[in-house]
């Protein structure tokens, strides 16, 4: 229902995808201030499956996921090359309107920040953004939205109250319902329990469980147990480059590179 | 929630909010650089009013008026020498009494004084910066001008001026030059240039304290310890150490509060004397450029108030040149710190 | 040996002593003006001061120079703030770390300290001097003038504080509003001035406490009135403007009149700058 007939054409441009890939990514590079961040990157993500990035700090794994809803864009003097098709389009084409990318593309950051607002209001904010709703059916979606990010039973009764007097874990998952309030198609997750406790990490993670069936999800983590827990394929990224991108269980009982099995058992440098 | 992914609208309504967007956000950006540009808007104002309210005055007496001591509305004739002088004068005294007294406090507040008494002082010392100029005004009019006539000007004739009035020169007179005209008066009151730039230096002291504390506190603890461990005193560290780190930075404070002494009008107004006869001593009443605005302009037609606007450019261009660079020093510092 | 370690000693002792003698001075002058302020204005202040006006000279009071302070104030903020705030998210929005954004955050710092009669000038060359030739002559000083040039004084406060408030706050509000697909103009408005709001409130209190006690810029442009208006195209007296008047008066009512209405401005300015305070503290609580 999501693919036009242009939309299939130039996806077959592209070296074939698998049947169910919904993000495609060929051959990108990025660049920082001529810093040479991203080396040529190709990855099929499939399509309602968590999709995990590890890596050591500084190999480029935030980096590219902040290149699949183009919010680099913000800052200047960074240029991404290649292409990264979603459902047939190439975003970083020019022309890729960035309304229509951030409303199918979501992103919950490292650090809970709820907008200074109600809670109701931190997830109504966006979707008044794109679309105009009764006042019945916009709660009827901030419920749907809270319920769908398991935050709506300790919330029902302050929707009204600053979202800033939530718990750390709570203002996550309140950034999770105002990401999926907008019902993107992906939903890119950067490090989202780095600074929470253990507790809100595992409900977290399994909110992650749950939104799977709905979402196509990139996350990711420094901590590779997260990766293990939730997560469908993993890819390993090293110093800008993909070096291995499988099964979950694969990378983590029989990986394929010396790289990556000295780093998932701890060896590495 | 059986969300239908991707069907939030169909793509032509998203291309038109697209372009709305765009419009809106170019729209904004035009207003918040409309703005901006009004801030640079009211400084280039500023000096083009007065430029041009004053361009009579500069066209009749050129060069000379910057020399000239006349200030004469009976044959219209007008200099800046007598207001310049007193504005110069008022700030240098301001600056010699507050610079080191700001030192002392700057010291005191970042060195010396026990941790929990530097909020309540440092908080108590800007409020000395808070206060209007008026009320500093007032207070000398009636309170300082009246006590310093009264307690100091007489020990100051007598001992340093060339007018005491026993009539007999003292010692310092005799020998060192200049100080017995510096210091020589025989006018009454307590209004006087000294009195204006001694209040002008407790009006200026909270501001030039300020900054040096805070560049004070820039100086890495390393540095510091390691002066200690060598067995150096507060004082040593101060001054070898702390002070020739923050040497630009001190400097831009310094001539921040020069800027702010050099362009403060009521506080001097009341207490300078508004004399626009010219004399050298610092007992005599003078005036300055602020001060003489303030007094004649509302008066004033034709050549006087070109000649008053002329000199409100001068003040304004020097007053600038001093904030700049007092700016540029201090920036220097945050360079060092962003290092 | 030992007499160097005196001598250092010695310089020590001395430099510490005149670090607190410093101190101590700061503080006697500032206990001695407040004082002053409060020993003399508080005998001088009475139920007529609030009432009368300064037509009736040593038998009216003060109410119109309080009541046109408050307008010409109310003016000024009014002018200044909605032109500060947008200029200092320019500065740090749209031009932080472009030439031209670090050129007007440059010159925006020296105005913050640039003489103020020089305002008071260039407003009275730009609205009194036109309005005077327009209306040939029944318009001439007003209210509105005087509230363009506090204005004037109270732009480059705001702009700052605003500036450097909007700096403060954490890019990643920014990243979160905009990958909701939300334009950056309103991520502005509604997310980022929202957050930094107490920041910016504190600015426009610092300006106002600023431009009450300012005198020198309304000498030429509000002018004075001894008559009660609320007319903003009237002239109108200030309280600043007033004390001037009658501490240069002969008379020992307008002083004790001057003193009354020192008072009351030191009051005002002192009660805003500590209110502006407490609403920055709190501000920095609920963000931490």
């Amino acid at each position: 229902m999501t693919d036009s007939a242009l939309a299939v054409n130039t996806a077959q441009t592209m070296a074939a995808p698998l049947a169910d890939t919904k993000i495609t990514v060929r051959n990108l590079h990025f660049y920082y201030n001529g810093f040479h961040a991203l080396k040529g990157i190709n990855m099929d993500i499939p399509e309602k499956k968590v999709t995990a990035i590890i890596g050591p700090s500084g190999c480029g794994k935030s980096t590219l996921l902040r290149i699949f809803n183009r919010i680099y864009a913000i800052y200047p003097k960074l240029e991404a090359k290649g292409d990264i098709v979603l459902d047939g389009e190439n975003i970083l084409d020019p022309g890729y309107s960035m309304n229509r990318l951030r409303s199918k593309v979501g992103m919950v950051f490292q650090k809970p920040v709820p907008f200074p607002m109600t809670i109701f209001e931190n997830v109504a904010y966006g979707i008044r953004h794109h679309e105009k709703l009764s006042k019945s059916d916009m709660e009827g979606r901030v419920e749907q939205a809270l319920r769908s990010a398991a935050l709506w039973d300790e919330v029902k009764d302050k929707l009204k109250q600053n979202a800033l007097g939530l718990s750390g874990g709570q203002q996550q998952r309140l950034c999770i319902a105002r990401a999926i309030a907008l019902k993107p198609e992906v939903l890119l997750l950067d490090e989202p329990t780095s600074a929470l406790d253990p507790i809100a990490t595992s409900r977290i993670e399994q909110l992650v469980e749950e939104l799977k069936s709905e979402f196509t999800i990139v996350i990711v983590t420094h901590n590779m147990q997260q990766a293990a827990r939730c997560s469908d394929l993993t890819a390993f990224m090293y110093m800008g480059e993909l070096i291995e991108f499988d099964n979950t269980e694969k990378i983590f009982t029989k990986p394929g590179k010396k790289q990556t099995e000295d780093y998932i058992t701890g060896r590495f440098g | 929630m059986s969300a239908q992914p991707g069907t939030l609208a169909p793509p032509r309504v998203v291309e038109q909010r697209t372009h709305r967007d765009a419009r809106q956000e170019q729209l904004f950006r035009w207003l918040l650089k409309g703005c901006a540009l009004l801030v640079l808007a009211s400084l280039l104002g500023a000096a083009g009013a007065t430029l041009w309210g004053g361009r009579e005055a500069f066209a009749k007496f050129g060069w000379h008026f910057l020399v000239s001591t006349a200030w004469d509305p009976g044959n219209d004739v007008y200099g800046a020498l007598v207001p310049v002088y007193g504005t110069i004068v008022t700030s240098l005294i301001a600056l010699l009494i507050a610079v080191p007294v700001s030192f002392g406090i700057a010291l005191y507040l970042s060195e010396v004084a026990p941790t929990w008494l530097r909020t309540p002082v440092s908080s108590a010392i800007e409020l000395l910066a808070g206060i209007p100029s008026i009320i500093y005004g007032m207070w000398g009019l009636f309170v300082f001008a009246p006590f310093f006539s009264e307690h100091i000007k007489p020990w100051l004739t007598s001992n340093l001026g060339n007018k005491p009035d026993d009539g007999k020169l003292s010692w310092v007179v005799q020998h060192v030059p200049f100080v017995g005209k510096l210091f020589g008066s025989d006018y009454p009151f307590g209004a006087s240039i000294l009195v204006a730039g001694i209040v002008l230096a407790i009006m200026i002291i909270p501001f030039i304290s300020s900054v040096m504390r805070e560049v004070f506190q820039t100086v890495p603890t390393r540095l510091k310890e390691s002066a200690y461990a060598l067995g150096s005193s507060t004082w040593e560290v101060s001054w070898d150490i702390v002070l020739p780190y923050t040497r630009s930075a001190v400097i831009g404070g310094i001539f921040l509060g020069l800027g702010r002494a050099l362009g403060e009008t009521m506080a001097v107004a009341f207490i300078i004397g508004n004399s626009m006869t010219f004399s050298a001593s610092l007992l005599d009443p003078g005036t300055s450029i602020a001060s003489t605005i303030a007094n004649q302009f509302s008066e004033a037609s034709g050549l006087q108030k070109s000649s008053l606007m002329a000199l409100a450019f001068l003040l304004f261009v020097v007053t600038f040149i001093v904030l700049l660079i007092a700016r540029l020093m201090l920036r220097q510092l945050k360079r060092k710190e962003g290092n | 040996m030992s007499s160097i370690y005196l001598r250092r000693r010695i310089t020590n002792w001395l430099a510490m002593g005149f670090s607190a003698l410093a101190t101590l001075i700061g503080l006697t002058f500032l206990a001695w003006i407040l004082w002053e302020t409060l020993r003399q204005g508080i005998s001088a202040l009475n139920f007529k001061l609030f009432t009368g006006i300064t037509a009736n000279g040593d038998e009216g009071g003060l109410a119109n120079a309080m009541v046109g302070s408050l307008i010409i104030n109310f003016l000024g903020i009014a002018i200044a703030t909605p032109i500060g705030v947008l200029a200092g998210t320019w500065l740090a929005e749209y031009a932080n770390r472009t030439k031209l954004g670090e050129t007007i955050r440059f010159l925006n710092d020296i105005l913050l300290s640039a003489p103020s009669i020089v305002m008071g000038l260039f407003v009275y060359t730009i609205i009194v001097l036109p309005s005077t030739v327009l209306t040939h002559g029944s318009t001439s000083f007003s209210g509105f003038a005087g509230g363009v040039a506090l204005a004037l004084i109270a732009l480059p406060v705001i702009v700052r504080t605003t500036d450097e408030m909007l700096r403060l706050v954490p890019s990643t509000l920014r990243e979160a509003a905009l990958s909701l697909g939300v334009p950056q103009w309103k991520l502005t408005m509604q997310i980022l001035i929202r957050a930094a709001r107490s920041g910016i409130i504190t600015g426009v209190l610092l300006a106002l406490a600023r431009i009450s006690g300012e005198t020198a810029p309304l000498l030429f442009t509000a002018f004075g009135n001894n008559y009660m208006t609320l007319n903003p195209i009237d002239k109108m007296s200030s309280l600043p403007q007033i004390i001037y008047q009658y501490a240069n008066d002969p008379g020992d009512t307008a002083h004790a009149m001057a003193w009354a209405g020192a008072f009351v401005v030191t009051m005002f300015v002192l009660l805003l700058s500590l209110g502006s305070r407490l609403v920055f503290s709190r501000n920095k609580v609920s963000h931490d």
